[in-house]
């Protein structure tokens, strides 16, 4: 079984004076078949602890492991290869590439994958999300929570084994947020991912598995 | 290619005002290789036809064919086809007037046997020339007489010559005794068809290759170096104006490229992106500016000595586009560098 664990793991930006601790003495923990949700306030290091988890920065100490293997040790490359294949992001904003439509960022992802992903398996996350209406659309032409389905769709499109979600929920009111929480529950029991939402917004954690709070650096279970 | 053509479709204003600075420098590239062709050509062509290898001109005549004057001495050692040169301005009874080069041949020498005819045939007798095809364009004709200035020598023209200029006047070749009147018997220069031994050269001559004697053609090296210092140039306002374009382009999209580069689209992907944009760019920009180029020469009045040829369009082409890569490199570093970190947040 996959799973992704942070063993004291420590951010710290900056020197002496302007030295900024990000991450704290983190520990974490999530498997495949778990919908994880981190909740914390603006600025309690919720984005650092997403970045690091999907390779995109180093902890200053500590482990970062994905099955075992220590994801800090990987070559840039490897970090690459290993987002393209095994992560969906879906990120707070600039998620979609402005020129091209709906349709054509899907197409971008099969291109850069050299893979023929079924156009089958395209329409049925999109009409999961009530997005198949806007295959043409650019996403200047999409509302804040278009733009935000349409992220979340290409993210689970490669089928990636972990979703690293940053705010997914963000644009959305409640009945379409809980219903990408839904989507994205489903996607984690039935087809065993793991998927980790960071977020600040405390109705998520109603369907998560798990719940990590993380405040001013430092994480902990939630046992609210 | 597949982001790079998207983009290009959808931002049509932006690219296209990127291909048409690219169009016009590099319209004025062809142009002016255009023009320094022809410029050269209406200095040498002459020569060219000649099909020479080396030319032995007097050692004081600084490599001037006017400047030198074989002494007979030299001209006893020296094997090869002996030329005379006069400059001057000849006038037809139709009150045509041209100023030309007027070289004198034997009709046994290997330049003689090397001019081609188109119209009518060469000289065979006295006052009779063979005159370049900028006379026939200039109204003279197949037995039309031409009076040389400032003498009373008349020739009559017998045929017509293509490629036939040199320091930029039509030549008028003719027999040695038809211009002894003119230049008392001097011969300038003796000409080989093979590369003359150096070693050999008679005590007063001096020994060109013909290319280096073309260089010596007055004002030839001066206006060569010009347009090449313009060319120069112009390549290096397409290399500035690809740079300075794709690196504002490319900082607005580092964005895109940091969230793309997070979802694992590799560096090299983007690279080749961006390459591909400033290749396609410049092959449009090049080809619009070569039909452009071709229809200004096709309507450009006849004085103007523009030649663009294939090897000219070739050449252009490969160094515009070449230029137009290397301009995307500044571009491509700030993609390497991005860190989809920064772009994303903390």
């Amino acid at each position: 079984m996959s799973n992704l664990r942070f063993s004291s793991v420590t951010k710290i930006f900056g020197h002496d004076t302007s030295k900024y601790v990000a991450l704290d003495q983190v520990n974490f923990e999530a498997e495949n078949g778990q919908l994880v949700v981190v909740i914390g306030p603006s600025g309690s290091g919720k984005t650092t602890f997403l970045t690091i988890a999907g390779g995109l920065q180093s902890p200053t100490s500590g482990n970062v492991t994905i099955s075992g293997n220590n994801m800090t040790s990987l070559a840039k490359k490897e970090q690459t290869k290993l987002r393209l294949n095994k992560i969906g992001f879906v990120l707070q904003s600039y998620n979609l590439v402005p020129f091209l439509t709906v349709k054509e960022q899907f197409e971008l992802v099969t291109k850069v994958k050299k893979n023929n992903l079924s156009d089958q398996s395209l329409y049925q996350l999109l009409d999961d999300l009530d997005i198949r209406s806007l295959v043409n659309k650019y996403p200047n032409e999409l509302s804040g929570g278009q733009k935000q389905r349409v992220a979340i769709a290409r993210a689970l499109f490669t089928d990636p084994e972990y979703i690293l979600a940053d705010e997914p929920t963000a644009a959305l009111d409640t009945e379409r947020s809980m219903a990408v929480m839904s989507l994205l529950k489903d996607l984690a029991h039935k087809h065993d991912k793991m998927i980790i939402v960071v977020t600040h917004d405390m109705r998520l954690k109603e369907l998560a598995d798990k719940v990590y709070q993380i405040i001013d650096g430092k994480m902990s279970v939630y046992e609210g | 290619m597949f982001l790079a053509i998207k983009e290009m479709k959808h931002e049509k204003l932006r690219y296209g005002l990127i291909v048409a600075l690219i169009l016009l420098v590099s319209y004025l590239l062809i142009i002016l290789t255009g023009l320094s062709t022809g410029l050269a050509n209406l200095n040498k062509a002459a020569i060219n036809e000649w099909g020479a290898k080396t030319i032995i001109l007097d050692k004081d005549s600084q490599g001037r064919l006017a400047q030198s004057y074989l002494s007979a001495q030299t001209l006893q050692t020296t094997k090869g086809s002996k030329i005379s040169q006069y400059n001057s301005l000849v006038t037809s009874t139709g009150d045509l007037k041209e100023n030309a080069q007027i070289i004198a041949l034997s009709k046994q020498s290997f330049i003689y046997r090397n001019l081609k005819a188109t119209t009518g045939k060469k000289f065979t007798s006295k006052n009779t020339a063979l005159v370049a095809d900028k006379f026939k364009k200039d109204g003279f004709k197949i037995g039309s007489k031409i009076k040389i200035a400032n003498s009373n020598v008349e020739l009559r023209i017998v045929g017509f010559t293509p490629r036939a200029t040199l320091s930029v006047a039509p030549v008028i070749y003719t027999s040695f005794e038809t211009i002894k009147p003119l230049n008392n018997g001097v011969v300038n220069a003796v000409v080989t068809s093979e590369k003359h031994q150096f070693q050999d050269a008679p005590s007063n001559g001096l020994v060109l290759s013909i290319n280096q004697f073309i260089n010596k053609l007055p004002g030839y090296s001066a206006q060569k170096l010009t347009f090449n210092f313009m060319i120069g140039f112009l390549y290096i306002i397409i290399f500035i104006v690809i740079s300075i374009f794709l690196y504002i382009l490319t900082t607005q999209k580092l964005p895109n490229f940091g969230v793309l580069k997070a979802q694992g689209v590799p560096t090299t992907y983007l690279v080749m992106n961006t390459l591909a944009q400033s290749f396609i760019m410049s092959v449009i920009g090049v080809f619009l500016a070569i039909v452009f180029g071709l229809l200004t020469s096709w309507f450009l009045p006849s004085e103007v000595p523009i030649v663009i040829s294939t090897m000219n369009i070739v050449l252009t082409s490969v160094g515009i586009i070449i230029m137009s890569l290397l301009g995307s490199l500044i571009p491509i570093r700030q993609i390497a560098q991005v860190d989809p970190y920064k772009i994303i947040g903390g």
